[in-house]
């Protein structure tokens, strides 16, 4: 928060998905603050790939890797959705690549 | 021929036998009911067709169409025409149920090598099926189940059902949340897809569905046994006396 930001809000949220038996999620917010009258805020949620969201999925012919790629991309869309286009065409692209091969 | 095998199966879940020596043969071309008090293990035998992760076999077999079940992953049963609709259909955030329907019938066209189908023509089966079934387009924009009511989510799983035409259809209870023209339309869509190449495995605890869907054959199943079987009457029967008193006679 910028010295002049009088009266400024701040609001971050943390929302960790876990896909794996073998993870975690460390949450370390770190907020700089410096005008007293400022409001910050932090949340962090963390959640994992249900049995039975897999499973669904599974259960209508969609493969492993389709299936979680498709619960990641729906937990993250909400996100995605508001960055503008270019930078949501990409992130969608890194959502791809980073979970090619994490499932087995 | 037959469409399901299943000899003396049992199953464990979580260290404990649910199925204990369950039998049941299903012949292409029929219609079969399974009635059973809640916790006889009907949900647990339909998990285990669909081939659920820890539902083990531990004794017995499962032969569909004429081949043992036990090595196909869940994807490979639903590509080769196995389809469970829900007791409870599950939800997933932020994926649209129009682009969930899409990713699953595509996933199996393409696991069975024919061509995918481009978004406008999913778009056509989708809205053929929906309007079938009296489910808003508006439904299929919103994120799969999350929100719906019991009854839609129902209806979900019998348009799923229309759309991907599977050759064994299990329904865990699809009647269960639904009022009387939701229940007429559901059992239209089941009678539809009535055929001499298909068969079905109708879980309910209604025989007024039965009334709609006209099985075969009806099975009572209790502490994971098949304690009775008989021809449609038995539904009724079961309705009058209820299932101890089912179990009284049969004593
Ligand atoms: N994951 C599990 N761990 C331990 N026990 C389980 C598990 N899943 C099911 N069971 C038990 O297995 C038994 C059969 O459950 P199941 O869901 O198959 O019954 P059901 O016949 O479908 O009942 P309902 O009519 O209520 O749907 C119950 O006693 C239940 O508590
Ligand atoms: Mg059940």
């Amino acid at each position: 928060m910028h010295p002049r930001a009088t009266g400024a809000r701040n609001h971050t949220q943390c929302d960790s998905l876990l896909i794996g038996k073998e993870c975690g999620a460390h949450t370390v917010p770190y907020i700089e603050c410096r005008n007293p009258s400022a409001q910050i805020e932090h949340e962090a949620t963390t959640s994992k790939i249900a049995d039975d969201q897999l499973f669904y999925c599974l259960s209508r012919g969609i493969g492993q890797e389709e299936a979680v790629a498709l619960i990641v991309n729906g937990f993250c869309r909400e996100v995605l959705q508001q960055l503008p286009m270019e930078f949501a065409v990409e992130a969608q692209k890194l959502v791809g690549i980073s979970l090619e091969g994490s499932v087995g | 021929m037959n469409m399901l095998e299943i000899e003396n199966l049992h199953v464990v879940v979580q260290g404990q036998e649910i199925l204990k020596g369950l039998s049941l043969v299903i012949r292409t071309g029929e219609v079969h009911a399974i009635m059973g008090p809640n916790g006889s293990g009907k949900s647990t035998l339909s998990y285990t067709l669909a081939g659920r992760e820890g539902y083990e076999i531990t004794e017995g077999r499962i032969l569909y169409q004429g081949k043992n079940l036990a090595p196909l992953t869940p994807e490979e049963r639903a590509t080769r025409g196995m389809f469970l609709a829900f007791q409870y259909p599950v939800e997933i955030p932020g994926v649209t149920t129009m682009n969930f329907l899409k990713t699953a019938l595509n996933a199996q066209r393409r696991a069975r090598g024919e061509k995918e189908l481009d978004a406008m023509s999913v778009l056509k089966s989708v809205r053929e099926a929906a309007s079938a079934l009296n489910v808003p387009e508006e439904m299929l924009r919103r994120a799969l189940n999350v929100g719906f009511s019991g009854g839609e989510k129902k209806r979900l799983e019998i348009l799923q059902m229309t759309l991907f035409k599977p050759l064994l259809a299990i329904l865990d209870e699809t009647d269960s949340g639904l009022d009387i023209d939701a229940l007429k339309l559901v059992a239209g869509g089941v009678n539809a897809l009535r055929a001499p190449d298909r068969a079905m495995l109708v879980i309910t605890h209604y025989q007024r569905l039965l009334d709609y869907i006209v099985p075969d054959r009806v099975h009572v199943l209790d502490k994971g046994r098949i304690v009775a079987e008989g021809g449609k009457e038995l539904a009724h029967e079961l309705e009058a006396k209820g299932y101890a008193g089912l179990a009284r006679d049969a004593a």
